[in-house]
């Protein structure tokens, strides 16, 4: 029976429609799946030596595992995010003579090769034979590292568990977050209890068994939740929510365009893929983290202005590109209505423009690293409004991907900004700021240069119009191909 | 009304649509029958400029079907599932409509609720989304959208499936209605003989894309077309 289903599974991997997308969508692919293996290989191997030089008088071992329980929380919320439950593909199942308990078995079995336990094993499996190399005790290692795949395996069913109530989630974030913060400012170091207690699971092997423990039981609970709910109308179709009905009519104010701008609320509100990719928008605010923090940066201003932009872009670029996919389940309802493009494209110029102005807003703190750097944001941020977004806009109509908008979007079978096109629109995104900024901070100095970026966006305002005009062109010319597309099975 | 001249479509050099000439008349109910593939839905489709003709034109009230777009404020269709909004409730996706046909709230609430026997309650005031609903109660909020706005044109791509019974004998009410006492041009196709016999006026048979009969519905039309479809026409 196993076999049968492995056969399926392969021809649903080898006939998936982003499998068969061309050579370039490939080559990416198995590029990006090299790259991430390979900096999680490397970083495996550097475990060791990086915990060795941060902390010198402890020892590594005992460092890292100081450290696990916020590898383990990151990777539960990177989990929420990003993984796929299997659950639609069993319906077909339902009505074939299989032992009910067989294909639950199958079904949570299959969740154990997601991408997301091979980044843990990825990780943790150079690490230990660097230990192992440094004449670490073999049981010991061995154990440990057992241990550490098995809790990767419970986090894996746990997040199946939390997926299904916000509650967990809901406890689970703050905890993270708070704990973070409890230890940044030095109030309680959580790390400690939570380190000891895996250190001494490093100290004694056998309570290895712990882990395992725990993973049976979370699976046992998995598989009677399963189990319990394996008929059409619970688990496996999709569960009716009760509408949140908002009243809108404050939009109405709007004009002409709040019938498009009410709708594209709803849309990003009550649709698993845009909510997540609003979610996912905010992790950008963070990015500047990254480069103001280091003295490495402050001397390449150009690559600054680049992570000033993308600071209050994120939701701007990641909505922005997909802007008429969104809209691709009834895109041919909405063509043959009388729709204005430009009123359609103008809510969701708005919408752009808004999320900007908010990220703008969250992202004050950044003051601390001074109001050069914030002078910076400030003039990304006008970048973003006035070129960036319809550059956004520009791309997107080009981009012919429907969008299931009920469907979390899985890691790494995202194609949309895999093709050729989509490339050659990403370059202006990060280059203008960059070239905006840099050539007159070289010619004349920083306060220019921030102040020709900040004018560049002025200016994109200004010519509004026109640049709505050519992106109406470019819908109207592809109008069949978009409709084709859209239309094609997923 | 809606005239069409010289129209085909071919994808990859396969003709699926291939219609010399087709005249509707002002206020004609028109009914569309033929097996799977005949070219019922291209047909539809190519009136609704969602595909490109490959020759020949279609014109709607003398406009250019696919050159200009003024024929979209009175023509109005549903064909598929894919014409609704799926994560809007029955009502937000009546109004979203309205208010691009030019439609308050509360013309649309007037208008909806004349047909509150038709959706036999389980469409308004549900608290579900319409991708929620049942295919046959997607189809009741479909075809009332397609009224809204009081269309001159209305499209309607098999819409007797799925329905229940009673919801059937309702919505043939509804079509005769339109094109009987309102003077809307309506256009459906379907598979049930019976149905389109009752409704139509006029019934065109399409065959691998080509038009191969073209009746005025009388008490005999059923059985001609009975007969047809049956294979056991007498030549």
């Amino acid at each position: 029976m196993i076999k049968q289903f492995l056969s399926l599974e392969w021809k649903q991997f080898k006939r998936a429609s982003y499998f068969q997308k061309g050579l370039v969508i490939k080559i990416f692919l198995i590029l990006g799946a090299l790259y991430f293996g390979g900096i999680a290989l490397f970083m495996g191997v550097g475990m060791f030596f990086i915990a060795k030089k941060a902390i010198p008088d402890v020892d590594p071992i005992i460092t890292v595992n100081n450290f696990l329980i916020y590898w383990f929380l990151f990777e539960l919320l990177i989990r929420y995010f990003m993984q796929q439950l299997p659950v639609m593909n069993v319906k077909p199942l339902m009505t074939i003579p299989i032992k009910r308990d067989t294909v639950i078995h199958y079904l949570l079995g299959k969740t154990t090769l997601s991408f997301f336990n091979f980044l843990s094993l990825f990780l943790f499996l150079p690490f230990s034979i660097v230990l192992l190399v440094k004449g670490y005790p073999v049981i010991n290692v061995f154990c440990w590292f057992l241990s550490i795949i098995f809790v990767t395996l419970s986090i894996n069913f746990l997040n199946f568990l939390v997926n299904k109530s916000n509650t967990v989630f809901y406890i689970a974030a703050p905890l993270l977050l708070g704990l973070i913060a409890l230890e940044f400012y030095g109030i309680y170091a959580a790390s400690e209890p939570i380190g000891f207690a895996f250190n001494t699971l490093y100290n004694l092997p056998y309570l290895a068994i712990i882990p395992v423990l725990l993973l049976v039981v979370l699976y046992q609970l998995n598989f009677k939740y399963i189990k319990k709910g394996f008929y059409l109308d619970d688990a496996v179709s999709k569960k009716i929510k009760e509408v949140e009905a908002t009243d809108l009519s404050w939009f109405d104010r709007f004009g002409s365009i709040a019938p498009f701008l009410k709708n594209d609320i709803k849309l990003i509100w009550r649709n698993a893929r845009p909510k997540q990719t609003m979610m996912m928008s905010f992790m950008f605010l963070f990015y500047g983290l990254i480069f103001y923090t280091q003295d490495m940066y402050r001397e390449m201003p150009a690559i600054l202005a680049f992570a000033s932009m993308f600071v209050t872009g994120g939701f701007l670029m990641t909505f922005g590109q997909l802007v008429p996919s969104w809209d691709s389940e009834y895109y041919k309802m909405l063509m043959s209505q009388n729709i204005p493009y430009r009123q359609y494209l103008e809510s969701k110029w708005y919408l752009m423009v808004v999320a900007v102005a908010i990220s703008f807003i969250l992202s004050t703190p950044y003051i601390f690293f001074g109001w050069d750097i914030f002078g910076m944001i400030a003039a990304g941020a006008l970048f973003n409004i006035g070129l960036n977004s319809f550059i956004t806009l520009f791309g997107g109509a080009l981009n012919r991907m429907p969008v299931e908008l009920n469907t979390k979007a899985k890691a790494f079978s995202n194609t949309n900004g895999f093709n050729p096109t989509q490339m050659l629109i990403a370059l202006p995104k990060f280059l203008l700021p960059m070239g905006l900024f840099y050539i007159p901070y070289k010619i004349v100095n920083f306060e220019t240069g921030i102040l020709v970026l900040a004018l560049s966006g002025v200016i994109g305002i200004v010519f509004k119009n026109f640049f709505l005009r050519k992106i109406e062109n470019v819908y109207q010319d592809g109008k069949y191909k978009t409709i084709a597309a859209f239309s094609e099975k997923k | 009304m809606i005239v069409t001249s010289n129209l085909s479509k071919k994808y990859n050099d396969i003709q699926v649509l291939n219609i010399e000439s087709l005249e509707i008349p002002k206020g004609q109910s028109f009914g569309l029958v033929g097996n799977n593939g005949a070219g019922k839905t291209t047909y539809f489709s190519l009136l609704l400029d969602l595909i490109q003709p490959t020759t020949g034109y279609i014109k709607n009230n003398e406009v250019l079907v696919n050159e200009s777009e003024d024929w979209k404020p009175f023509t109005s269709a549903f064909i598929d599932e894919t014409f609704l909004i799926g994560y809007l409730t029955a009502e937000e996706y009546f109004y979203f409509i309205g208010e691009l046909r030019g439609q308050n709230k509360s013309d649309v609430d007037k208008l909806v609720a004349q047909f509150e026997d038709f959706f036999h309650g389980e469409i308004l005031n549900q608290k579900k989304y319409l991708r929620d609903l049942s295919k046959g109660n997607q189809k009741k909020a479909g075809i009332v959208a397609a009224l809204i706005g009081n269309p001159e044109v209305i499209i309607l791509d098999e819409p007797f499936a799925n329905l229940d019974p009673t919801t059937q004998i309702r919505l043939k009410g509804i079509i005769k209605d339109l094109a009987e006492t309102k003077g809307v041009t309506v256009l459906i196709s379907s598979h049930d003989l019976l149905h389109v016999t009752d409704v139509c006026e006029r019934i065109v048979v399409l065959e691998k894309g080509k038009v191969v009969k073209d009746l005025r519905t009388s008490a005999a039309t059923l059985k001609e077309l009975e007969a047809h479809f049956a294979g056991t026409e007498t030549v």
